[in-house]
C-alpha cells in the first residue's frame, strides 16, 4: 500500500482539478458578462438535470457510501434507495407548489406560509444546524483525503483541508468565479466510473458497465471465501432497514438546499423534466457504488488481508481509494478518483456555508436584530459568518461522531422532522397555522436528538427514534402535533389561505 | 361567506374540483408505486426468509448474475423511481394541457 509518504501524482491532480474550476470559472464569468447579458444562458433539461446532481453529490455520496456497503453490505442499500427514492417525494409532493409559491429559500416559505417571523427564524436556525452537520461529513471526508494525499495523520489532514477548503471558497468568492455545475457533473462522473470499469476489467469482470456487471463477484465472494455480501438481515433488522430508508427520503425532501433548486430554471415544466435527468445522472453514480464495496472485499479477500472491525470501521470512509490502490491501478487514475471526490466535498462545503452565513446575515440578523443594516455590513457579516460556521464544524470534525454516510443521515433526519412536514402540510393543509409549526419544528428538534439525549436512561426511545433514522416515527409525529395544534389554535390570516388556493393549487382554474 | 372559506379550504385528502383533483389522483398512485415497490418488497423479503440473516428463495434466485432481491433493490429501485417520475411528469404535462386549453392560456 501506498500508505507510507504523500501520494504525489494525486495530490498534483487533486490541485489541478481545483485549478481549473477556477480558471473555467473565470472565463465563464467573462464570457456570460459580455455574451450572454446579466441573466445567464438557459442550459436546457439536461444541464438542469447535471446542475441538480453536481449539487447534489458530496463526499457521502462518493465516498461515504461505499463505506457503509464495505461494512454492512445489503442493509447499507438503503442508502441507495433512500437517496433516490427521497427525489420521488421532492417532485410529486413539492417541485411544482414550492415554485408556484414563489420563495427562494426554506425559511423565507415557512415564514411567509405561516405568516410568522417567528417560525421562519426557528426554520433558519435548523437550516443552519443541517448545514453544519451536513459540512461535519464533508470535512471529514476532505480530512481522510487530505490525511491520505500529504501522508499525515487524520488530525493534520483534516485541519489542512479546512484551511484549504475556506480558502477556496473566499478566493472563488473574492474573483466572482462562476460555478460550472455541468462541468463538475462530467468531472464527477468521469472520476467514479473509469476507475472502477479498469478494476472490473483487471479483475476479469463484465467491464463495459461495471455498475451491472459485478454480480458474480457478489457470487464469487461467497463461493470462494464465504462473505456473504448479500445477506438482507445479517447488519440490521427489517424495521432499522425501512426506518432508516424512510428518514433519508423524507430528509431528501426537506433538506433546504435541495428545496431551493427549483428557482433555477425558467418553468415548471422544464424545473420537472429536469429533475428527472438529475434523477438518472445521481442513479449513475449510486449504481457504482456497490461495485467499489464488493471489489474491495473481494480484493481483501484475495489478498488475505482480514482487518479487525475497528480497523475496518476507520478506514471504511477511505474504501473508495483504498479499493483503487489494492487493484494497482495507476497513480495518475487514483489522482483522478481522489479529484472526484475532494471536488464534490468542497464544492458541497462551499454551496452549504455560503447558504448558511447568509442564512444568518439576512434570516436573523437583519430580520431579528438589527433591520436597518446596510448591504455592506450584511455582507461583512456573511463573511465573518463562513469563517465562523468552518470553525465550528472543524471543531466537530476533529473527533467525528460516525462514518461519512451515518453523520450526514443525522442531517437527513433533522429535515426531515422539522422542514419536510412544514413544507408538507404548509402545501398541502391550508388550515395549518404558526402555532401548529412551530410546536412541530420544536418537537421534531427534540425527536432527532433524542436518542443521544434521553437514550441513557430510556432505551426504549434509542429503539424508536436511532440517531439515523428517527424520522421514520418522527416525521408522521411531526405531523401529528401540526395537525393538533393547529386544529385547537385559530386558522392562518385569510389571505394566506386564499393565496394557497388560487396561485398555489387553483392556476389552472 | 361559509361557502366562500371552504372554496379556499386546500386539503390534500378534500381536493378542490377542477385541477387540484386531477393531480392529487396522478399523485396517490405515483406514491403507491413507490411504497409498494420500495417498502413492499423488503417486507416479503422478510416474510419469505428461513435464516436470521434472511437467506430465503428471492436470495438464492439469481438474475444477471446477481441474487434476486440484490439486483432488485441495487439496481431496479432506482431505475423504478426513475420511471415514476417520468410517468407522473407525462400525466401531469397531459393533466396542465387540458386544463391550459380549458382555461385558453398557455401552461405554467
Amino acid at each position: 500500500m501506498t500508505d507510507a509518504g504523500p501520494n504525489l501524482i494525486p495530490l498534483i491532480i487533486v490541485t489541478l482539478a481545483l485549478a481549473s474550476f477556477i480558471v473555467a470559472g473565470l472565463r465563464a464569468r467573462a464570457r456570460s458578462a459580455s455574451d450572454y447579458g446579466i441573466g445567464g444562458r438557459y442550459i436546457g433539461r439536461i444541464g438542469g438535470g447535471a446542475a441538480i446532481a453536481s449539487n447534489w453529490m458530496s463526499a457521502a455520496s462518493l465516498l461515504g457510501m461505499g463505506g457503509l456497503l464495505y461494512l454492512h453490505g445489503y442493509y447499507a442499500l438503503a442508502y441507495v434507495i433512500g437517496w433516490t427514492g427521497g427525489y420521488v417525494l421532492l417532485l410529486v409532493l413539492m417541485a411544482g407548489q414550492i415554485r408556484r409559491f414563489g420563495k427562494y429559500t426554506a425559511p423565507d416559505f415557512v415564514g411567509d406560509r405561516y405568516a410568522s417571523p417567528m417560525a421562519g427564524l426557528i426554520s433558519a436556525g435548523i437550516s443552519i444546524t443541517i448545514s453544519i452537520i451536513y459540512c461535519t461529513a464533508q470535512f471529514k471526508g476532505i480530512g481522510m483525503l487530505f490525511a491520505w494525499l500529504f501522508g499525515t495523520d487524520y488530525r493534520n489532514g483534516v485541519i489542512l483541508g479546512a484551511v484549504v477548503v475556506v480558502g477556496y471558497v473566499i478566493i472563488s468568492g473574492v474573483l466572482g468565479v462562476a460555478r460550472n455545475q455541468q462541468l463538475q457533473y462530467t468531472l464527477l462522473i468521469v472520476s467514479f466510473i473509469l476507475p472502477l470499469m479498469v478494476l472490473a476489467y483487471k479483475l476479469g469482470y463484465f467491464w463495459v458497465l461495471p455498475q451491472f456487471g459485478y454480480g458474480v463477484a457478489i457470487q464469487d465472494l461467497k463461493r470462494e471465501f464465504g462473505i456473504n455480501f448479500a445477506a438482507p438481515f445479517a447488519s440490521g433488522s427489517l424495521f432499522q432497514w425501512i426506518s432508516l430508508c424512510f428518514t433519508l427520503m423524507v430528509g431528501t425532501a426537506g433538506l433546504p438546499h435541495v428545496l431551493s433548486r427549483f428557482y433555477v430554471v425558467p418553468n415548471i415544466r422544464d424545473a420537472r423534466w429536469s429533475l428527472v435527468w438529475g434523477l438518472f445522472f445521481i442513479a449513475l453514480i449510486y449504481w457504482s457504488a456497490p461495485a467499489y464495496a464488493v471489489f474491495a472485499r473481494l480484493l481483501e479477500a484475495r489478498s488475505g488481508v482480514s482487518l479487525s472491525p475497528a480497523a475496518a470501521e476507520r478506514m471504511a470512509d477511505l474504501v473508495v481509494i483504498k479499493t483503487a490502490v489494492m487493484g494497482g491501478l495507476p497513480p495518475w487514475m487514483i489522482g483522478i478518483l481522489a479529484a472526484g471526490a475532494v471536488s464534490a466535498a468542497f464544492f458541497t462545503v462551499a454551496g452549504l456555508l455560503i447558504t448558511g452565513a447568509s442564512s444568518f446575515s439576512h434570516d436573523i440578523y437583519y430580520r431579528f436584530i438589527n433591520p436597518r443594516a446596510s448591504e455592506t455590513t450584511k455582507m461583512a457579516l456573511s463573511k465573518a459568518a463562513v469563517v465562523a460556521l468552518a470553525g465550528v464544524v472543524l471543531v466537530v470534525a476533529l473527533d467525528p461522531p460516525g462514518l461519512i454516510a451515518e453523520i450526514t443521515a443525522v442531517a437527513f433526519a433533522l429535515a426531515g422532522n422539522t422542514i419536510f412536514p412544514a413544507f408538507l402540510l404548509g402545501i398541502w393543509w391550508g388550515r395549518a397555522n404558526r402555532h401548529g409549526v412551530i410546536a412541530g419544528m420544536l418537537t421534531g428538534v427534540v425527536i432527532t436528538f433524542s436518542a443521544p439525549l434521553f437514550g441513557g436512561f430510556l432505551p426504549l426511545v434509542a429503539d424508536i427514534f436511532p440517531l439515523t433514522s428517527s424520522a421514520f416515527f418522527g416525521a408522521p409525529t411531526v405531523i401529528a402535533i401540526m395537525v393538533g395544534v393547529s386544529l385547537l389554535t385559530p386558522p392562518p390570516p385569510d389571505e394566506v389561505r386564499r393565496f394557497l388556493a388560487e396561485q398555489v393549487h387553483g392556476h389552472m382554474d | 361567506m361559509e361557502h366562500d372559506r371552504e372554496w379556499y379550504d386546500v386539503n390534500i385528502f378534500r381536493p378542490r374540483k377542477g385541477y387540484m383533483t386531477g393531480e392529487v389522483v396522478i399523485i396517490l398512485f405515483v406514491l403507491l408505486g413507490w411504497a409498494v415497490a420500495n417498502f413492499g418488497v423488503q417486507a416479503i423479503l422478510w416474510l419469505l426468509s428461513e435464516t436470521p440473516q434472511g437467506e430465503g428463495i428471492l436470495t438464492r434466485l439469481t438474475f444477471l448474475s446477481f441474487p434476486w432481491h440484490f439486483w432488485f433493490t441495487a439496481q431496479f429501485l432506482p431505475l423504478w423511481f426513475i420511471i415514476l417520475c417520468i410517468l407522473f411528469n407525462i400525466y401531469i404535462d397531459r393533466h396542465t394541457e387540458q386544463h391550459s386549453r380549458r382555461k385558453d392560456r398557455s401552461h405554467d
